[in-house]
């Protein structure tokens, strides 16, 4: 049976052993470590003996953002998966994870065994996604399209400050949708679910779910020149909760 | 008309004019004094040079023909005034010896109608001899070559002329000579009376045709104070109180115009022989023109000198009109009726008026003139002097021949005028631009305040919507996390609540507050993103409650009348619905439907349908569904509910609704 190691970077102690019970609880599941500042986290992936295949991660930690976390794992270690650990699941926070690297999110009120189930959905291949998130990704998908309609003139179109990767340090070239991705996503911001857009459109959970996976890897920065210039913007990011 | 054949041998000498007696006697007085010096300078120049002033006249005048002797020039005014005639000169001269170069005759004025022979032979005709008040060629002198062959030891000259009624008739001295010198004396004398008024009246049609042209164009120049620039010296002032843009014309410069035009017409007239209408009608224009001509002079000097407003100026504008208006009466006097002493007397008044103006004039341009008041007051002076001047020599001595000096004297009356027009229409385009600069300022200083008002407008509706947002948290949080809490602290007071129920409790306080926060992102309007979040937040509860979920909702336009606001109370009323299912419903299965809903209004309907147990929607438990009553009402939307065991159903119809059309039952 495959373990999957589990980084757990949160703040609170409180919550940080809630998180570390509930992936002890599962079989599948190995915690690796648990630490509450970035500095730990990024000394732990440094450390070459260690090895991780699932952090979960919250953004505000006191010593800065998680997505830091988040890049710096994806570069020390790019077989592993982070997950955010979200108080809202909000849009804004989401949507900047998914382009730090993130595969998921995870609700801070989630249940035990909501927690270790979303772990293993990750590593099977299935990701969340909000309708609120397929909206705003639809939104900026189409904003993108004018903006190419238009001609390469970025000063001709007001940036979207509230969206991350939309502001001044937005990445030159983002990769398209495909047509079948825009539907899936266009019925998930609608509030249908993953076995109802199956069934409207004749496939497979699977199909909808490697849609979704797709979508996450279309908007992560995956590519270390990429991370660079991400690491280059970090310090201008707000601060996230 | 001439009649040769009938002489009258009594009269042997010319009878004297009454009027001219004096002056006759002091002409001959001088001529004695000065002739014989001008005699020998003559001589010495050109001991060759004849010119002939004894005649014998033959004089006909209504039929009757006298025989005289007279000296030339014979001026047919002054010796016949008021009738119209025709006279036959003979002026005989003997030659000490033949020449043998050619001969020239200058006569500086004969006619108006001439015949000129020599021993018989014709050597010059010019105009109708039998009929009067035709064509005038006394204008210009005149010139004849003579060929030496002509010419005898015995000689005579006669000379034919028809001679009008008060138009300057009569015959000057023949001037006989060397053709180089004769003629250089007749060119003398044609560039003074016909070139020099060509020129005059090329420059007063210049100076006349612009300031008509600018007279017409002109618009009202800004008002005195609002361009800020003061007005030179005590040069009229233009009209204030005028708007800009709109036709106001400076009197000033018609005043210009007219006086250059009239003045145009009575110098030209010497290049005119044959007028456009006969005698003395043509001869009552010139001289009304000449009458415009001084009378808009003062005018324009009154002008110039700021005057406008002055009381006696309106009496001196009385007089001036009288002026004008006298002038066709004695001109009528003088050239119809044969009395010129009404046209000297005419004269005199208005040389008599500018004589008045003109001290009271120089003292003001002396004072604190202008530059331009200046020289208007030094053309006024040169003008009137040379004008008195004329109406001397031509209206009182009897200089026959020469010219009016007045006409040359006048261009520095044009060009005066020209630098009054120039000076005021620079002073009037000053005006106009500091009135734009200052508009332009105004318009700056106007879209200055227009931006901050608007940035006062823009604060005050980020304030406002920052207020209402304030607002819409604070209701949330009362009515959802709020309300929540404070029962899940009594249920904990209380000590009878099951544990569940405080989990379920803060769970729903939990999710409210997450929908709290979707609702900040949820564009206003759209029904399906507001439908989809509460789907996402809520759909783990229906799984742990073991409720099948069936989602039937099409892709819905957005509801206008749906602000934030309205989106947040639909959210809550949807919350409340889904939360009543899940707490008491006991259901199985829920079914959410959203269809477009075309009538009766173009809206959406929302179904919320249960399987559960249902309850009396007359008597409900708790204050939920007064809430989403109050709620609904407050957005527009209709509320319908029915419940019936097995089957409950909660719909809501958003769009175009009539204020307070909430219904509650069925």
């Amino acid at each position: 049976m495959q373990v999957w190691r589990v980084l757990v970077v949160e703040d609170d102690p409180q919550m940080r052993g809630f998180f570390a019970n509930s992936v002890q609880r599962c079989a599948e599941l190995c915690l690796a470590a648990s630490v509450g500042t970035v500095a730990e986290a990024t000394a732990w992936l440094d450390d070459d003996s260690n090895t991780v295949d699932v952090l979960l991660v919250d953004l505000g930690l006191p010593d800065g953002s998680g997505l830091a976390v988040i890049r710096h794992a994806v570069l020390r270690h790019p077989h592993c998966e982070p997950l955010v650990i979200s108080m809202f699941g909000d849009d804004a926070n989401v949507l900047a994870s998914i382009e730090a690297g993130a595969l998921g999110y995870i609700h801070k009120d989630s249940r035990p065994q909501d927690i270790s189930r979303t772990i293993l959905d990750m590593r099977a291949g299935a990701s969340p996604i909000s309708p609120m998130i397929a909206r705003r990704v639809l939104s900026r998908y189409r904003s993108d399209q004018v903006g190419r309609a238009a001609g390469p003139a970025p000063a001709s179109r007001l940036p979207d400050k509230s969206l991350p990767g939309t502001g001044p340090h937005a990445m030159p070239k983002r990769r398209l949708l495909s047509p079948r991705e825009q539907e899936v996503l266009a019925l998930i911001a609608r509030g249908f679910t993953y076995a109802e857009i199956a069934r409207l459109q004749s496939v497979t959970v699977h199909t909808v779910q490697t849609h979704i996976k797709n979508l996450y890897a279309k908007l992560s920065v995956n590519s270390r020149s990429e991370a660079v210039f991400e690491a280059s913007r970090m310090g201008l990011l707000p601060r996230h909760g | 008309m001439a009649e040769p054949g009938r002489v009258d041998s009594t009269s042997l000498r010319a009878p004297t004019p009454p009027a001219q007696g004096l002056w006759a006697g002091l002409r001959r007085l001088l001529r004695q004094l000065v002739a014989p010096v001008l005699l020998c300078l003559a001589v010495q120049a050109n001991a060759l040079t004849l010119e002939l002033r004894e005649a014998r006249a033959s004089v006909t005048i209504q039929g009757q023909t006298k025989q005289l002797a007279v000296q030339l020039p014979y001026h047919w005014d002054r010796v016949h005034g008021g009738l119209q005639g025709a006279a036959d000169f003979e002026l005989p001269f003997t030659l000490a010896e033949l020449p043998g170069r050619p001969y020239g005759l200058y006569v500086s004025r004969l006619g108006n109608a001439y015949e000129i022979w020599l021993n018989g032979v014709l050597l010059e005709k010019n105009g109708d001899m039998q009929n009067f008040n035709g064509a005038d060629y006394a204008k210009s002198p005149r010139f004849v070559d003579i060929t030496p062959g002509l010419l005898r030891t015995e000689n005579v000259f006669r000379v034919h002329i028809r001679v009008d009624k008060g138009r300057r008739g009569g015959l000057a001295p023949l001037v006989l000579g060397p053709l180089d010198e004769v003629q250089r004396r007749y060119e003398h004398d044609y560039r003074w009376r016909n070139t020099g008024s060509m020129v005059v009246v090329v420059l007063s049609l210049l100076v006349g045709g612009v300031a008509l042209v600018l007279w017409v164009t002109q618009v009202a120049p800004p008002e005195p104070g609002q361009a800020g620039r003061p007005e030179p010296g005590q040069m009229g002032r233009p009209k204030a109180g005028q708007a800009m843009g709109r036709p106001l014309r400076d009197r000033l410069f018609l005043l210009a115009a007219i006086a250059e035009l009239s003045w145009t017409v009575n110098v030209g007239d010497v290049l005119i022989e044959t007028p456009p209408f006969g005698w003395p009608w043509w001869g009552m224009v010139t001289i009304a023109a000449t009458a415009v001509w001084v009378c808009t002079m003062a005018l324009f000097c009154i002008e110039v000198a700021g005057w406008g407003r002055h009381p006696l100026v309106r009496w001196l504008g009385r007089w001036i009109l009288l002026l004008l208006v006298a002038n066709p009466v004695a001109t009528a006097a003088a050239l119809l009726y044969g009395y010129p002493l009404a046209l000297t007397l005419w004269y005199a008044a208005l040389g008599l008026t500018c004589l008045a103006l003109l001290p009271v004039f120089m003292r003001k341009a002396l004072r604190d003139g202008s530059i331009a008041h200046r020289m208007v007051a030094v053309a006024l002076l040169l003008n009137t002097l040379v004008g008195m001047r004329d109406i001397y020599a031509f209206r009182v001595s009897a200089t026959y021949g020469g010219t009016t000096m007045l006409r040359y004297s006048s261009i520095l009356f044009g060009l005066a005028l020209a630098y009054v027009v120039i000076a005021r229409l620079r002073f009037t385009s000053g005006q106009v631009r500091d009135l734009l600069s200052g508009m332009a300022a105004q318009v700056k200083a106007k879209e200055i305040a227009l931006q901050t008002r608007y940035q006062r407008v823009e604060t005050l509706a980020r304030e406002q919507a920052r207020d209402d947002e304030r607002t819409r948290i604070l209701r949330d949080m009362h009515d959802g996390v709020g309300s929540h809490i404070s029962t899940a602290i009594r249920q904990l007071q209380t000590g009878k609540a099951a544990a569940a129920d405080v989990l379920h409790t803060l769970r729903d306080s939990l999710d409210h507050l997450k929908l709290s926060i979707d609702a900040m992102n949820v564009p206003p309007g759209d029904i399906n993103a507001l439908l989809a979040n509460v789907r996402y937040r809520l759909e783990p509860r229906f799984l742990a409650c073991d409720i099948r979920l069936t989602w039937d909702v099409d892709l819905l336009e957005p509801v206008a009348a749906m602000d934030a606001s309205a989106m947040a109370q639909l959210q809550f009323m949807l919350f409340e619905a889904f939360s009543n299912v899940l707490q008491h419903a006991n259901a199985s299965t829920l079914c959410v439907l959203a269809h477009p809903c075309e009538t009766p209004w173009r809206g959406v309907r929302l179904q919320i349908i249960d399987d559960g147990c249902g309850f009396d929607v007359d008597q409900p438990r708790g204050n939920g569904l007064s809430s989403m009553q109050q709620r609904a009402r407050g957005i527009g939307a209709v509320l319908c509910l029915a419940s019936a065991p097995g089957r409950t159903v909660v719909e809501i119809t958003l769009g175009s609704v009539p204020s307070g059309g909430a219904v509650v039952g069925d």
